[in-house]
């Protein structure tokens, strides 16, 4: 799945994923797309926050993996 | 109707032994202390008397104290004025962005801290020039490292003010005013009589900044420290049992919270996940609550802080506290409640 948050700013771009992986199977994979410069810090932060997977890929996108539900 | 409402912000109100005597102060201290007429001589023996107050409790030399309207200068007097060519300037990546600043004129190496906050001095050499943040500002984080056998120490204490000594091998050191409750757009910066530090600026005769300071407003400030010091003794405790209960109320009653590793009593950086900090600051201060920010969306230049994202502290939904000596537990027991409760309001 591809969520695009291009020109949404914090904390959208991490609401939007919240609900988005809401209602999916844990492993579900999410391709966010975002250049809000609160997004790098914030996605990893979030992450580590609820126990969910964040990496930083090629310019504004980001691998997002649900880990917990 | 008068309201008194609690200020979390990181300005203190001018010190009530300074506000009293500020009228005063401007009645005798209008002279030039440096003329040789009788009232520049009373001028004069009020500057001597306030540079010793600062002396005693910085810990410096009177002769090493000079005075700064515009206390940001001192970053780049303090850090440019122990370079040279062949020197680098060391910093980290939770100093302040007028360092990052001052870093762009020189050979120049930023260090990244640990999560907790904590710079690794141990790569030094003895050409580097070093500046050290006693204190963080955002967060309250005390650097335990001392850089030792390095050509030159600049001091950041303009958030620890009187509370974190000097180390012996400093430099150069710059304090702000409003830290000790003191008039704002004071500065103090010393020169220890050991560094090897020549005047960045364009500049006369041996003059460090090119002046006048206002010697109202110095005055001011001394009669804060001295009261402020005083004040901090019998408050410390109760200072730091708020500080103990805001982290407590925060990690254990609101949920996704984020809360930014600490050390000063009187500083906390808190963050929420999925809120808006605009949106929550604004809340706050409709409610009667002033609180800073660290979030992009509060930030002038639309830029998360620096801080919080090289500790990996969430951005987002961030507020910043300032305990204050006047802050009372009644006052924030209330504050507390009215945060939990607005950030639910946020999160929908």
């Amino acid at each position: 799945m591809i969520l695009d948050c291009l020109g949404k700013r914090c904390p959208l771009p991490v609401i939007e994923l919240a609900k988005a992986l809401a209602d999916k199977p844990i492993g579900f994979k999410v391709t966010l797309l975002s250049d809000d410069p609160a997004s790098a810090p914030d996605l990893v932060a979030w992450a580590r926050m609820t126990g969910n997977s964040a990496e930083t890929g090629e310019q504004n996108t980001f691998q997002i993996t649900k880990l917990t539900n | 109707m008068v309201s008194i409402t609690p200020n979390f912000q990181s300005e203190p109100r001018l010190h009530e032994a300074a506000r009293i005597a500020l009228p005063h102060i401007f009645e005798a201290a209008w002279p030039d202390p440096a003329k040789l007429g009788i009232d520049s001589k009373s001028a004069a023996l009020l500057l001597n008397e306030a540079r010793e107050t600062f002396s005693s409790h910085l810990g410096v030399r009177s002769d090493e104290i000079n005075f700064l309207g515009e206390p940001n200068l001192g970053f780049h007097l303090g850090l440019s004025g122990l370079m040279s060519a062949q020197k680098r300037l060391v910093y980290s990546n939770v100093d302040r962005m007028e360092i990052f600043a001052v870093s762009e004129n020189h050979s120049s190496e930023m260090l990244s801290v640990s999560k907790t906050g904590q710079t690794d001095f141990s790569g030094l050499t003895a050409s580097d020039v070093v500046s050290l943040q006693l204190c963080n500002r955002e967060t309250g984080i005390i650097q335990s490292g001392r850089p030792e056998n390095v050509s030159g120490l600049f001091i950041d204490a303009t958030a620890s003010g009187t509370r974190i000594k000097l180390p012996e091998n400093w430099s150069t050191a710059l304090w702000d005013s409003s830290t000790w409750a003191g008039p704002s757009g004071i500065g103090i910066f010393a020169v220890s009589k050991n560094a090897n530090w020549k005047n960045p600026l364009p500049h006369l005769d041996g003059r460090i900044n090119p002046g006048p300071t206002s010697l109202p407003l110095i005055v001011a400030s001394a009669l804060a420290i001295d009261s402020w010091v005083a004040d901090e003794k019998n408050l410390a405790a109760k200072i730091a049992a708020i500080n103990g209960d805001i982290r407590k109320y925060i990690s254990s009653n609101i949920p996704d919270s984020d809360i930014a590793p600490g050390g000063a009593d009187h500083l906390i950086s808190a963050s929420f996940l999925y809120v808006n900090a605009e949106q929550l600051v604004t809340a706050l201060a409709d409610k009667g609550y002033s609180v800073d920010s660290g979030s992009a969306c509060s930030a002038a230049n639309m830029q998360p802080s620096h801080v919080l994202a090289a500790l990996g502290v969430l951005t987002q939904g961030n507020i910043r506290l300032t305990i204050h000596h006047a802050t009372t537990f009644e006052d924030v027991k209330t504050f507390l409640e009215i945060l939990s409760q607005t950030i639910s309001e946020c999160r929908g």
